[in-house]
């Protein structure tokens, strides 16, 4: 998007983009239809939907480059395909498949984006244990053929509509982000960290507001030197880390270290979280329905 | 300061997979779809965290995500529990089988005209019979009743 005059240009490409996502949508949700109304629709569904994608693309200048780029074209299409063909299938058991896809086109993504060990973690986590368990859900509680709540949506086109205008905000907003300087709220506060880590006088003052920035600009630190006053005495020098710095080769031990130092008490409360939504699972889990436990009582008495 | 190359398109796909959970969660009925609908949501806010934090050069996005991640997981067990015990209430995975439970001045969801069956059934090649019927040993048969 350039910064002045094909603004609306690809404002324009944009809504067009978006119009034909919410058509895409709309005919391709399931809606009570049947045979080969449903099929044309289906058909043509996916080719709007096609033309939707094409256009997205067109809109991202720098999408369709080599290299690094161009993978990421790969994955985020792989992506958002499997998202799309996800919520649109009708049966749910094809449904978690279509999600496993999705799932991998994120990983990739995360990748790209130099996230290596969050791009692994979300396969191991999502596709290897959340997935399974829908699976394991799925075959426990699915009704044999297909059932008519499969088959009928909740107002498909209002959904499709209010997405699409969803997607279309969003998007315009992240193109504004490339246009001009950015009035996102997380710059100002850099800015002001970094004037604030350049003023040599009042440095105690300082110390608070520099420490998250000046922590983050030097990964090397050790783990437990996190806390505000060694960070910011460790690292007067104000350079921001450029992103190639993620992808160091030692960016897992940077993560673990990270994760271990400032972020200790968030790992405590998460391992407690998990403990508590497993217990709190077994508890519902094992409470029986009220007319299944008149009939346990006897034959609990019993043995 | 404009931001580095790919968090923008990052961006953008972290928004198409929410905006395609939301559709998901709003329309669909079946109560798996519904949830896997809010984790390609969980999913797109990841994969702009993930853009926001290679944009900062820091890795409190990353952090952010490894809690996603957490809190996702706990999610799915509770979750799954649940829809388990509204199916074995309802024998149905349908959000509309709850319906007793909306506001009183909201009208009934009917289904109306819905195909008697779905037209399409799956169709699977099958093979013609060839030869004749073997001889079937009856210990072998007890041993491998699957075959």
């Amino acid at each position: 998007m350039s910064p002045d005059g094909g603004l609306s240009i690809v404002g324009t490409v944009l809504a067009v983009a978006v119009g034909c996502a919410a058509a895409s949508l709309w005919l391709l949700l399931p809606r009570g239809e049947s045979g080969l109304r449903e099929r044309a629709a289906r058909r043509f569904g996916m080719l709007l939907g096609a033309v939707a994608l094409g256009l997205f693309v067109a809109t991202g200048h720098r999408l369709g480059g080599v290299g690094e780029e161009a993978t990421f074209l790969v994955v985020s299409l792989v992506a958002v395909i499997g998202a799309a063909a996800t919520i649109v299938t009708r049966s749910p058991v094809y449904s978690a498949i279509w999600f496993a896809l999705a799932l991998a086109g994120v990983a990739g993504v995360l990748l790209v984006l130099g996230a290596q060990f969050l791009g692994v973690a979300t396969i191991v986590v999502y596709a290897g244990a959340i997935l399974v368990m829908f699976l394991f859900v799925l075959m426990l509680a699915q009704p044999t053929g297909m059932a008519s709540y499969d088959r009928v949506s909740n107002e498909p086109l209002l959904s499709a509509v209010a997405g699409a205008v969803l997607l279309g905000l969003l998007t315009l907003f992240i193109g504004r982000l490339s246009a001009g300087p950015p009035s996102c709220c997380a710059v100002p506060t850099k800015a002001a960290a970094l004037a604030g880590a350049n003023r040599p006088t009042d440095e105690s003052d300082e110390a608070d507001a520099a420490s998250e920035p000046a922590a983050a600009d030097t990964p090397n630190t050790p783990a437990l030197a996190g806390t505000p006053s060694a960070a910011a005495g460790s690292s007067p020098t104000t350079h921001r880390p450029s992103p190639p710095d993620m992808l160091a080769r030692d960016h897992v031990a940077r993560l673990g270290g990270e994760l271990f130092g400032r972020h200790l008490l968030a790992v405590e409360a998460a391992g407690v979280l998990l403990l508590v939504a497993l217990i709190g699972s077994i508890a519902i889990v094992s409470r029986t329905p009220p007319e299944e436990r008149l009939e346990a009582r006897p034959r609990r008495a019993s043995a | 300061m404009t931001p580095a190359p790919l968090v923008l398109d990052g961006l953008v796909v972290g928004a198409m997979l929410f905006a395609l959970g939301l559709v998901g969660i709003l329309a669909r009925r079946n109560l798996i779809v519904m949830f896997l609908s809010a984790e390609l949501m969980l999913q797109g806010v990841s994969v702009s965290l993930v853009s926001w934090s290679r944009h900062h050069g820091d890795w409190g996005g990353q952090m952010l995500v490894i809690f996603v991640l957490t809190v996702a997981a706990c999610e799915a067990a509770v979750a799954l529990v649940f829809v388990l015990q509204a199916f074995a209430r309802t024998g149905r995975l349908d959000s509309a089988a709850w319906q007793s439970l909306r506001e009183s001045n909201l009208p009934r969801v009917v289904d109306h005209e819905l195909p008697a069956s779905d037209a399409e059934a799956l169709q699977f090649p099958r093979l013609t019979p060839a030869g004749v019927q073997p001889e079937i040993d009856e210990d072998e048969a007890l041993e491998r009743e699957h075959v």
